[in-house]
């Protein structure tokens, strides 16, 4: 019975609350491009689904829902031509990877007294479980262009995997340093070794030169698996139409929807426990139901960062986008885990002059190989040559 | 009681996947198929405790092969999947031969050590374990292993890349 409890327990509110998160995102989302586009964005639907009278508008808040609503209702078209059962079971496949996933985050639920704190799936192996399963997003995009039997879901889907294939390579190897620091692959433990320290920020692995560079290839990264802007290529408008999901409408679209939303909660999650400090954020003595909300809210932050460049990069070029990927992240993240492991030897000395030396020291290798790469990646530019104009 | 509920419905995916798999005709389908084999075998090796199998064998068989696979499909003309060309299958006998003894090699330990022992000691179920053994007795297997791969990968790229321009030349359009 008490099985039963805690399983309950561990799983509904990660049912509930990301699902909820997501359609307050989309409302977040849309708000700050149109700020971000000078434009006012939905600010008619509000409380109880009134359209008009200004006082129950609450800035429009009320759009996810009605966005449900229509999505619930609206026909779901399949083409003649396409494999039915894939069609159908892409975008299941699409979100379930990325439900799955959010049980592996450190986030413990201790709601009464009497239950002892439950975290969903508490595995050894929690890390390199979360790449893998994130990892099968790739095979519900590609499932999803394939059985369109569209030419822009198929071109879609191929970006898509090649896309995805590569920057899982630098996403992986960046979180590597994590581990190797901590010595662990248990989400919690990570999230437990950020925790103490004098500031509120005292053991984050942001603020350590490595875990810095770390960071940003992790973000960059986790920008591209997950298919946001400016790496949206595998859905670019001007060019696929919709790219793999041209030819799906109704609730098949929306699966899609919630099955990117949440895996972009997922993979910040991630990006909290290994390097923001998971649940850590004052209060957590008197309270300790904060570290879900600290939890949460630094992944709002992230998502926040995510939309805003969302509303300010272009997106890039094909060429640009494996050549990123394979010429200045990937080397840039071995590097990286060399100068962790020294960092590592170093400052287990401890010694404070030995520890700074290695901050300073560390910081100009990571600085300097990134300007490098950044310098001999750069496209040369010749006078443009015009084969079939003059 | 749960282990067993989850070991027979693993196992009947497993092996509906392996079968679907082999008859289908559609090769995309038959990757996919192939696919939740693997999906179903992982969650064997986690019914085990071997989470670090599990892991792996979703990371490589699905993550890395499987893609494999589906890259080397999409090369090919049979981009749609149709076929209906039906495969001709002469000498299934010794196939059917080599089966069955294949599996029984792969049945023998377990056939030696009949009756089985009614406790096994369970294994300490750690990652942790796992690399110490992989840095201490086995760095130097491992070492030769990563040698390998790194030989394999860079041949990999000049085998792509054709033959090296001269300076100045001009790539043939």
């Amino acid at each position: 019975m008490s099985l039963v409890l805690d399983i309950l327990i561990a799983t509904v509110p990660l049912l509930v609350i990301f699902p909820t998160l997501f359609a307050f995102t989309t409302w977040l989302e849309r708000k700050a491009l149109a700020r971000i586009q000078n434009r006012v964005g939905p600010d008619k639907v509000g409380v109880p689904l009134t359209r008009y009278g200004g006082r129950f508008s609450l800035f429009g808040l009320g759009q996810p829902m009605a966005d449900g609503i229509k999505m619930l209702f609206k026909e779901n078209i399949v083409p003649r031509d396409a494999d039915r059962l894939f069609h159908l079971l892409a975008p299941i496949l699409a979100l379930i990877p990325a439900m799955l996933v959010l049980c592996f985050l450190p986030l413990e639920f201790p709601w009464t007294d009497s239950l002892k704190p439950v975290q969903a799936f508490l595995l050894d192996g929690a890390v390199i479980f979360f790449f893998a399963i994130t990892g099968l997003n790739t095979l519900a995009v590609f499932m999803a262009g394939w059985a369109s039997r569209n030419k822009y879901s198929l071109l879609g889907g191929m970006r898509a995997i090649a896309q995805m294939v590569s920057y899982e390579i630098p996403l992986v190897l960046s979180a590597v340093v994590v581990v190797m620091m901590v010595g662990d692959l248990n989400a919690k433990e990570i999230a437990d070794f950020q925790t103490g320290g004098k500031w509120i920020v005292g053991n984050w692995f942001l603020f350590t030169p490595w875990g810095l560079a770390a960071f940003v290839i992790f973000f960059i990264a986790s920008l591209a698996e997950t298919n946001r802007s400016p790496f949206d290529l595998p859905e670019a408008e001007s060019e696929l139409v919709a790219g793999y999901f041209t030819e799906y409408s109704g609730f098949k679209f929306a699966l899609f929807f919630l099955g990117e939303y949440i895996a972009m909660f997922a993979i910040s999650g991630l990006a909290v426990t290994l390097f923001l400090g998971g649940g850590a954020g004052p209060g957590l003595d008197a309270a300790p139901w904060l570290s879900v909300v600290w939890f949460i809210a630094k992944i709002f932050v992230l998502i926040g960062v995510m939309i805003w460049l969302r509303g300010t990069l272009p997106r890039l070029r094909v060429d640009q986008l494996m050549g990123f990927a394979w010429k200045f992240l990937l080397p840039l993240s071995i590097l990286n885990i060399l100068v962790a492991g020294f960092a590592w030897h170093a400052t287990q000395q401890d010694s404070k002059t030995i520890t700074v030396v290695t901050w300073v020291i560390s910081l100009a290798v990571l600085y300097m190989t990134a300007k490098g790469l950044n310098q001999l990646n750069r496209a040369k530019v010749r006078p443009r040559n015009y084969r079939y104009a003059e | 009681m749960t282990e067993q509920i989850a070991f027979w419905i693993l196992s009947a995916v497993a092996v509906l996947g392996a079968l679907v798999a082999v008859r289908k005709r559609n090769l995309v389908h038959g990757v996919f198929a192939l696919m939740l084999f693997f999906a179903a075998l992982s969650g064997l090796f986690l019914l085990l405790l071997a989470e670090f199998i599990a892991a792996v064998q979703i990371l490589v068989y699905i993550g890395a092969v499987g893609i494999l696979l589906l890259f080397a499909i999409m090369l090919t003309e049979r981009v749609t999947g149709d076929d209906d060309r039906r495969m001709t299958s002469r000498g299934w006998f010794w196939g059917v031969v080599i089966a069955v003894a294949v599996f029984f090699v792969l049945l023998l330990p377990p056939i030696q050590q009949w009756p089985a022992p009614e406790t096994v000691p369970t294994p300490e179920p750690s990652v942790e374990k796992l690399g110490q053994r992989l840095m201490n007795p086995y760095v130097v297997t491992l070492e030769v292993l990563a040698l390998l791969l790194t030989a394999a990968l860079i041949g990999a790229v000049t085998a792509a890349q054709g033959k090296r321009l001269a300076k100045g030349e001009e790539p043939p359009e």
